[in-house]
């Protein structure tokens, strides 16, 4: 700018209109709450999300090792037992992996019934002696691939010190293996939709109210329904289009895999679009401007990215946190993507988290119905 | 079943806010005649857009009843809306969308068919001289035109009851004495027309006026009733002598 003139700045006029932006803002009561509350929220929900470490990872571990009580099989099965980042579920080794393949366990582990006596053979200096251990792993998240097998290898190395274990490892889901980018790709398409679908949707609802327009609307024959779907329709369609770019982008340009069936994918990103129109068509009720509508966005988005298995998996969040992350959409839509585009999965295996996503549909519809106004009620 | 003589008709209208701190209707008694223009009357704040909205269906009394075309109001507000235009106070129509867009977007609302709205559309474009911007974007219009379209989206379906809230606000002198001449033809055609102001004189174009304050009706009749009543040359003195207290205690 060429009229930038430092010698006649006065500081007294920069005062004033800094206390009338100030007093703008703390006389919006829901943004100055909003300012206070809201670092507090996430701080809190993200603290709470980190605070612990991977654990509880479920696993099975078929030890046929049990000659003696001091076999090595059962050394290290205790030692896996006591280790928090896996959790030792009931099942063989066999009926273990029909539930990796589900995605109902990480990982089944089986220690051979010779295990102790090869281990002293090798001891002795036995010759062609081979120490092994089968795994059966999910290797789409490399995070939980590398906690089991570091749970395991320190497990073996408590045990037996460096005995030269080598490790039988079949990956599940056809020998599905991601990388970091493969695995962050559908939590981040879940994340971006959130975000994305909720700021629009709740700024374009406020932008109708405020607008006056409204009013008027309320003196034709159109009904609460007629409205409210119109608004859904709408809004739906810029989600679909939003869907349908984050796809793109992360299937072209990054190389996402989808292992399963893309229309599957689409249906399921449109469906968790919905729920997000709806759940802001619901909000923008309690925003009484833009700014008010803008912040609700963030509240929503970012705890949500916390409790719903984004950053670490929800089986390693406090329980407190677990249970909240039942109400939390983003879950489930993590799932959906997670299942559809890393494991492969299929409406059989997935039809519950559908179903779960179909509750929270109807859910933000009804408290949609209930709060769309036809009249000015003040 | 015979046509009643007055198309709206309210007995004891009331309308309180904050648990009846707020008196903003307090028992309006009102008669307003098929086809006749009729000029509500009063200070800002009298009560003229409360009663307006509930007459409209668009805000529900706190008592009272309303009556519109033989219609209960508000439980029957959606068989009325057919038959109500609404042009409220500020120009509610939608700024990013052409005038064209606008005026068939509540076309659409009233479900007219295809060639009828736009027969009706070219008809009220050319009635109210807005031809040239049919495919203009309403934020680029002057706030006359603007007010001009609003009034445009109340007419498309026909009305026989228009509900103007100061319709003619903001608007140049010569506009608004080509907006009364509109109002007229209306209403010699059989549409009733309610139109709340703040502006005097305007008034005195009316058939009949009804004067609010502090949401009573304290006075009505015609403009050459009223000013013979109170002897004075126009409407304006008595407005003075009846509402002038409270005018300048505002």
């Amino acid at each position: 700018m060429s009229d930038i003139d430092f010698t006649n700045f006065s500081s007294s006029r920069m005062l004033t209109v800094s206390k009338r932006v100030l007093r703008q803002i703390t006389r919006d009561r829901r943004t100055f709450g909003m300012i206070i509350f809201m670092p507090l929220l996430i701080m809190l929900v993200f603290g709470i999300a980190l605070s612990g470490e991977i654990k509880n990872i479920a696993i099975v571990v078929e030890n046929q090792d049990t000659d003696t009580s001091e076999a090595a099989g059962i050394v290290i099965k205790n030692a896996l037992d006591s280790d928090t980042r896996v959790s030792l579920k009931e099942g063989t080794y066999s009926s273990a992996i029909n539930e990796i393949e589900d995605g109902k366990l990480s990982a089944a582990i089986l220690i051979p019934a010779d295990f102790t006596t090869n281990l002293q053979q090798k001891a002795a200096g036995g010759p062609d002696v081979t120490l092994e251990i089968r795994i059966y792993i999910d290797g789409t998240d490399p995070l939980i691939r590398a906690n089991i097998m570091a749970a395991l290898q320190d497990a073996l190395s408590d045990a037996l010190g460096d005995q030269g274990v080598q490790f039988d490892e079949t990956l599940a889901h056809d020998g599905a293996e991601q990388s970091g980018l493969d695995v962050a790709i559908p939590a981040v398409m879940g994340f971006v939709l959130t975000f994305l679908v909720l700021l629009l949707s709740s700024l374009t609802m406020v932008r109708e109210r405020i607008g006056g327009t409204q009013y008027r609307l309320y003196t034709t024959p159109l009904n609460k329904m007629e409205l409210l779907s119109g608004y859904v329709l709408a809004l739906t369609f810029f989600g679909f289009i939003e869907v349908v770019s984050i796809l793109t982008i992360s299937v072209f340009l990054f190389g996402a895999t989808v292992a399963g069936n893309f229309t599957l994918l689409m249906l399921a990103a449109f469906m968790y679009a919905i729920v997000h129109v709806l759940l802001a068509v619901f909000l923008s009720n309690f925003a009484e401007n833009e700014l008010q509508a803008m912040q609700m966005v963030p509240i929503i988005a970012l705890p949500s990215m916390a409790l719903s298995g984004m950053l670490v998996p929800v089986d390693s969040l406090p329980v407190v946190a677990q249970n909240i992350s039942n109400f939390v959409p983003l879950t489930y839509g993590i799932r959906l993507f997670e299942g559809i585009m890393l494991k492969g999965f299929d409406l059989g295996n997935l039809w519950l988290d559908f179903l779960k996503l179909g509750v929270f549909l109807l859910v933000f519809f009804v408290l949609s119905v209930l709060t769309v106004k036809d009249h000015n009620e003040s | 079943m015979s046509i009643q003589e007055y198309i709206v008709e309210t007995k004891n209208l009331v309308k309180h806010y904050n648990k009846g701190e707020v008196k903003a209707v307090n028992g309006l008694d009102l008669k307003v005649k098929r086809g006749e223009i009729y000029a509500f009357i009063g200070a800002n704040g009298a009560g003229k857009t409360t009663a307006l909205d509930m007459i409209s269906g668009v805000l529900y009394p706190t008592s009272g009843t309303i009556i519109v075309d033989g219609l209960e109001i508000p439980r029957e507000r959606k068989r009325m809306a057919h038959m109500i235009g609404v042009a409220p106070q500020d120009v509610s129509v939608y700024s990013d969308l052409t005038v064209k867009e606008n005026i068939m977007f509540f076309a659409d609302l009233y479900r007219l068919e295809k060639a009828q709205s736009n027969s009706r559309m070219k008809e009220l474009l050319g009635v109210l001289k807005l031809e040239e911007k049919e495919n203009e974007l309403v934020r680029n219009l002057s706030g006359g035109m603007k007010r001009r379209v609003s009034i445009a989206c109340a007419l498309i379906h026909d009305p026989k009851l228009l509900l103007f809230d100061e319709a003619t606000v903001g608007v140049d002198p010569v506009l608004r004495q080509w907006f009364w001449k509109y109002f007229k033809e209306l209403s010699k055609k059989g549409t009733t027309l309610i139109i709340t102001s703040h502006v005097m004189d305007e008034a005195e174009k009316a058939d009949r006026i009804g004067l609010i304050r502090a949401g009573v009706l304290i006075e009505e009749g015609t403009p050459a009733e009223l000013k013979e009543k109170y002897r004075v040359q126009t409407i304006e003195e008595v407005f003075l002598k009846l509402a002038g207290d409270e005018f300048i205690n505002e």
